[in-house]
């Protein structure tokens, strides 16, 4: 009998945590419930955790994910159900299965109970099928996942909702070999909800996994675009003289569903817009949340401006206080962006620099947060990069990202009237979904010099151009006077 | 002395000289400001984008020549003065887009176009002619049409050239000096790699040499400065790949080496007459001159004869005759700017100038020297170029601007002068007058002689108020100057009072009022909008833009394979290179007959012709501008014609024009002539046009007339992609049938399958029956 998921977890809980090794399971989930809510290229996934302690004292939970949903998964974050403050997570990448260890608000005495929330963002899970779609053909995903929630301990009950946005789903998995955990059926399905369980007494069997768990599947019809951010480039350009930040995001964006089958016909298109039944795998247009006060904001393409985007300002608001209005801006593609199609653009805007820097007297240190991203709803952006460029003569520079980024790096960036150009940090990441909005922080210091450096070098030049042209006026080159 | 209105006495000529420099250096830059800001009129009212379809090929070469370098380019050949201003500006770490240069390079140079003809003007007759010169040449829709911002065009650096050029080869040939004539060259050559119009140069400044010859002008200053010009001008000329040897091969640089010949001839003859005396043998001289020129001639005729020498393009003899191109090149007749220039243009691109034209003329006639002389040559030719075709109205403006300036400052002079003729004084003192009144620029006299022209002022104010009223003054003038035309001894000539003068003067400002405000009104409504983007007004006033071409080549660009050919007419092939990065069958440089006639034969054959022709040349997308549904009348069903014209040129078996007629009338709708209803054009614009209009009768826009209900339908291409507005359509070449069937028949078959699913059974037994 193969052991996977248990034995591994065993071993090196063994060094990690006492409380493991010693005695028996330290918990036990009376109930597990989870719920998928299927989309385009994110879904979203919340795990209830019941747990019920069996020993006292114990404060660190442990959750198990596998290898592919872990993978998958490009954000998540735990609760206790019904707060807000996320609890602490530490995640071991070493066994054969993903733990994530939750350290809990306080310890629990033995049958003490909590209700523990696990939320999951997945990319890149769902896959149109049929891969090809004609322009009036509906939109169909499929979005496969493991029929039980694995944990490290005994659960007594556990069940899956997998929900649909639209009623319409065309086929779903109906398990085998589950007579033994099954009570009443093993799935049943309402309007677009398809709910896996009641599962009873899951054990942390070690032949578990290799013995029960299966893939099941759902074949269902999404009724928006299925969006791909490929690339992303955000610069934000901060500039003291300007009192201004400027935010300017580079995106290639990638219609994902099934690709068209044949040719567009705009007649169809628009006979389709007429009747008011677009086809769900065409983007014809996106709405951005800017954050208020935004100015100059512009929107091109390799061919310029692109004159079909609205934007409405909200007006600018103190630093620190939550927005409570966005300015919104809606921009339409050139073209409708159907499936398999791709474009790229380019969008931008200023905001007042007193909106995102703060400025610590005490210690001559600014301090800057810039959002990671301005997100599209319901789409992923499979590569990000963010360039925070500094004012020139920027010192001892410190950044803390927000979630953990793949690599950074400083650069300097030479623009308008630099002399020695201007330090610049550099962040990477991958798979970034609308829960990834966080604010990247850099703190750095600007001598007096620095900031005068601009206008010093601008008036040397003007003064020697005029210097020069002043002796050139007086400096008479003939060899002999007429 | 007596004066009209008195004038400050007690300045020291230096500061008279400082302030009036520092004016002028204040002037030009207004001009200079002005001229740049009444051109971007197009970034305000739409944004900073390159407009029509020649500067897209220009673009791309910049963008060549700034990522790859100066050599690497040379092989592509065009202007490079962007690519230098964006090296310029970055090694400044001023990181300007490289779009942004491209779009206000022409501004920047029509600024520098006035500074030349200030210059130039200033050459001709003094600062204030240079600097009204200048403020003309600024701001003349004439000149803005080809250089508003965006409109990155060669003609809008090649102006700037050719003024300088001019300027460079007068004050060569007024000063004799080689050092000008080789700026003359070497702003020859810069041309030369700019505009192919460079021709104009290559034989204005040889026919200018020409003249002042059989004047008997000829002078060593003139030698060397001719000399000078060609000889460097020439060798650097042929350096252009473009170029090559066609100044010793061609009619259109002929003129300038036979000049060139001629002048050592006579160079020599002058030599050899400054060392022999005798009279018989200065007669001798002159038959051998004549001889050795006549041979010259004769020999270049003989050689071209003999193919030697290339003979007149076709473009050439289409200046000189304007049916000519009609009748047998079609291709240049289709170009709209080709036409010849009908009279309200020349109002509406010179405005006043063009009545004071002549007026500048006839004053160069007054002073006749040298440079005076290049005007009139120069104003007579281009007034012919500028009748013969739009394009060239162009050429014309700069000689407008200089005359019309040289006309106006004339009368400045004469009204703004405050001098007065004193009628009771003598003869010696009235010399002096004139010599003052003509030469405005030393007007500010010093402090001594004002001093002089006060007192003698007020005694004339007495003598004119003694004399008696205004109108007695005006007559007096009038008939003054009419008897000093005749004999000079009777009375003055010259100007009385300040209300002759005021009523002169406050018309003429009137005049450049109206020429500022029909010039602002122009330039912003005839010649500011990209033709990429068409804009409308809604019925609320609001705007609305209509973006239709970029929508389709972004499309092109981002979702059809790199290296895919796309085949269009011709005056796309920039557009679609520049904004979709797709190679294209032909281009606005294609001056290959063969190849547009060929594009012309696919387009009105009808499909299973045109198919082997698209498969022939690996097209795979064929796009086409249609206007029909929003009225966008430069569609390709109204330039069809010249397709047809084009191609019946080269297959006149296969295309006939008059097929295109329905009993001479060009129709799409329901009356279409057969050979109209099958060539793919009209299939491609009507494609699936009749259904938008869900069974009501479907109605061109631009053609005004109604297609029929049943559309055309297609075999061998499948539409691709169509526009918002439906005005660029593009369509797929299909590939060869998997089966090996022919594509229509395949087609039929398919159809044919759909029909036995959707029809009723017993109705197909009825027809198999």
């Amino acid at each position: 009998m193969a052991r996977r998921w248990w034995t591994l977890p065993l071993f090196l809980v063994s060094a990690l945590a006492p409380s493991f090794s010693l005695a028996g399971p330290a918990f036990e989930n009376t109930a597990i419930v989870r719920t998928i809510e299927l989309g385009g290229s994110l879904v979203h996934v919340s795990t209830t955790y019941a747990v019920k302690a069996l020993e006292p004292g114990q404060t660190t939970y442990q959750i198990a994910l596998s290898k592919v949903e872990r993978a998958k998964t490009s954000w998540l974050e735990a609760k206790v159900k019904g707060q807000t403050t996320p609890l602490k997570l530490s995640e071991d990448e070493s066994s054969a299965e993903y733990l994530l260890s939750i350290s809990l608000p306080k310890a629990l005495a033995v049958n003490g109970t909590l209700n523990l929330v696990l939320e999951t963002m997945q990319t890149h899970v769902t896959h149109p099928f049929p891969e090809q779609a004609a322009q009036n053909e509906p939109q169909l995903l499929k979005y496969e996942t493991d029929l039980f929630t694995i944990s490290p301990y005994t659960t007594l009950v556990q069940r899956t909702k997998i929900k649909s946005i639209a009623p319409n789903v065309i086929s779903y998995t109906t398990p085998h070999d589950v007579d033994s955990f099954v009570r009443d059926g093993s799935v049943t399905r309402s309007g677009g909800t398809i709910t896996y369980g009641p599962y009873h007494d899951i054990q942390t069997d070690t032949d578990f996994v290799a013995k029960h768990q299966q893939s099941v599947s759902v074949h269902y019809s999404f009724d928006y675009p299925v969006i791909e951010v490929e690339t992303l480039r955000r610069t934000a350009e901060i500039s003291h003289w300007g009192s201004n930040l400027n935010i300017e995001d580079k995106a290639h964006l990638h219609n994902a569903g099934p690709t068209l089958k044949g040719h567009f016909s705009r007649l169809e298109y628009q006979s389709q817009n007429f009747q008011r039944k677009q086809a769900p795998h065409i983007l014809s247009d996106f709405t951005l949340h800017l954050p208020p006060g935004v100015t100059n904001a512009y929107f091109y393409d390799q061919n310029g401006n692109v004159s079909t985007s609205h934007l409405r300002t909200a007006p600018s608001i103190a630093k620190g206080s939550k927005a409570v209005q966005y300015s919104v801006l809606q921009l339409r593609p050139r073209y409708p962006v159907l499936g398999g199609w791709n474009y790229s653009y380019t969008i931008g805007f200023d905001t007042p620099l007193q909106d995102s820097v703060s400025y610590d007297a005490k210690n001559g240190v600014y301090m800057v947060g810039v959002p990671v991203l301005t997100p599209i709803p319901g789409t992923v952006v499979n590569d990000a990069e963010v360039k925070i460029i500094l004012p020139e003569g920027a010192t001892n520079v410190e950044f803390v990202s927000p979630f953990p980024e793949i690599s950074n790096s400083m650069s300097t960036h030479i623009s308008y009237l630099d002399t020695v150009g201007r330090p610049a940090v550099t962040f990477t990441y991958k798979d970034l979904t609308y829960k990834h909005t966080g604010i990247i922080y850099v703190s750095y210091q600007v001598p007096l010099s620095a900031h005068l450096k601009k206008a010093l070098s601008v008036s040397a030049a003007f003064f020697s151009l005029f210097a020069f042209t002043f002796m050139a006026r007086r400096v008479n080159l003939n060899l002999h006077k007429k | 002395m007596p004066a009209a209105y008195p004038l400050p006495s007690d300045l020291s000529p230096v500061t008279v000289a400082n302030t009036a420099s520092l004016l002028r250096i204040i002037a030009l830059a207004l001009i200079s400001g002005a001229a740049i800001a009444s051109r971007l009129f197009a970034v305000i009212n739409f944004e900073s984008i390159i407009h029509e379809f020649d500067p897209w090929f220009n673009y791309r070469a910049t963008k060549v020549l700034a990522s790859q370098g100066f050599y690497e380019f040379w092989n592509w050949f065009d202007p490079t003065a962007c690519g230098v201003i964006y090296n310029l500006l970055h090694a400044l770490n001023l990181p300007v887009d490289i779009r942004n240069i491209c779009v206000l390079l022409a501004p920047g140079f029509s600024a520098l176009t006035a500074w030349a003809t200030y210059m130039f003007t200033k050459e001709m007759k003094d600062e204030s002619a240079g600097l009204l010169a200048a403020a003309f040449i600024g701001i003349v829709p004439g000149y803005i049409s080809r250089s508003v911002a965006g409109s990155y065009d060669n003609e809008a650096i090649a102006i700037f050239l050719l003024m300088f050029t001019f300027f460079a080869w007068i004050k060569a040939l007024k000063q004799g000096s080689a050092f000008w004539g080789t700026i003359a060259a070497v702003f020859y050559f810069y041309m030369v790699a700019a505009w192919g119009g460079y021709a104009f140069i290559t034989n204005m400044i040889p026919l200018h040499a020409l003249v002042l010859m059989l004047m008997g002008r000829f002078t060593g200053r003139l030698y060397v400065a001719y000399s000078s010009w060609y000889a460097i001008g020439t060798l650097s000329s042929m350096q252009v790949p473009f170029v090559g040897f066609q100044p010793v091969r061609t009619s259109e640089h002929m003129a300038a080496l036979g000049v060139f010949g001629l002048l050592q001839i006579v160079a020599f003859g002058q030599l050899v007459r400054a060392h022999v005396s005798s009279k018989q043998f200065q007669e001798l001289l002159l038959a051998a001159v004549i001889s050795l020129g006549l041979i010259g001639f004769f020999g270049i005729v003989g050689l071209t004869y003999k193919g030697w020498i290339a003979p007149w393009t076709g473009r050439f003899y289409s200046l000189w005759d304007t049916g000519y191109a009609k009748k047998y090149i079609p291709i240049i007749a289709s170009v709209s700017e080709h036409q010849p220039t009908a009279w309200p243009s020349f109002f509406m691109d010179l405005h006043f100038l063009i009545f004071l034209f002549p007026a500048g003329v006839v004053m160069c006639f007054r002073t006749l020297r040298d440079e005076h002389i290049f005007v009139i040559i120069y104003a007579v030719v281009a007034s012919y170029f500028a009748g013969v075709m739009v394009r060239l109205m162009l050429t014309l403006t700069p000689v407008v601007c200089v005359s019309a300036a040289v006309a106006l400052s004339s009368l400045m002079d004469t009204y703004l002068d405050p001098t007065e003729p004193s009628v009771e004084d003598d003869k010696s003192e009235t010399s002096t007058t004139h010599s003052t009144g003509t030469a405005s620029a030393s007007r500010p006299a010093t402090p001594a002689t004002s001093k002089k022209t006060k007192k003698n002022k007020e005694k004339e104010k007495e003598a004119a108020a003694s004399a008696g009223g205004v109108l007695s003054e005006l007559v007096s003038n009038v008939t003054s100057s009419a008897a000093a035309a005749k004999s000079a001894t009777t009375t003055e000539r010259g100007v009385f009072g300040m209300d002759t003068r005021l009523v002169v003067l406050l018309n003429s400002l009137g005049l450049l009022l109206f020429f500022v405000v029909h010039c602002t009104w122009v330039t912003s409504n005839a010649y500011s909008s990209p033709s990429v983007v068409l804009s409308s007004t809604s019925s609320d006033g609001g705007k609305n833009l209509i973006d239709d071409f970029r929508e389709a080549y972004h499309w092109l660009r981002q979702n059809t394979a790199e290296d895919a050919v796309v085949m269009s007419w011709w005056d796309y092939g920039y557009q679609i290179a520049g904004m979709a990065d797709r190679p294209t069958l032909v281009d606005n440089n294609t001056w290959n007959n063969t190849h547009i006639a060929t594009v012309g034969k696919a387009m009105s054959s009808p499909e299973d012709i045109a198919y082997p022709i698209l498969r022939k040349h690996d097209v795979s997308y064929v796009l086409i501008i249609f206007g029909g549904l929003i009225g966008y009348s430069g569609d390709d069903i109204n330039k069809f014609l010249w397709m047809v014209r084009i191609a019946q040129g080269v297959w006149p078996d296969e295309i006939q024009e008059p097929n295109y007629f329905n009993r001479g009338e060009y129709r799409v709708d329901s009356e279409a002539s057969p050979a109209m209803r099958d060539s793919l054009m009209y299939k491609m614009s009507y494609y699936r046009f009749a259904e938008l209009f869900g069974g009501q009768q479907p109605m061109d826009r631009v053609r005004g007339q109604h297609v029929p209900i049943q559309g055309p339908t297609l075999d061998y291409l499948e539409e691709a992609y169509t526009s918002e507005n439906w005005i660029v359509r593009i369509y797929e070449v299909k590939k060869d049938d998997v089966l090996g069937r022919d594509l229509k028949i395949a087609n039929a078959f398919n159809q044919g399958k759909k029909r036995k699913r959707t029809k009723p059974m017993s109705r197909r037994k009825a027809i198999g029956a």
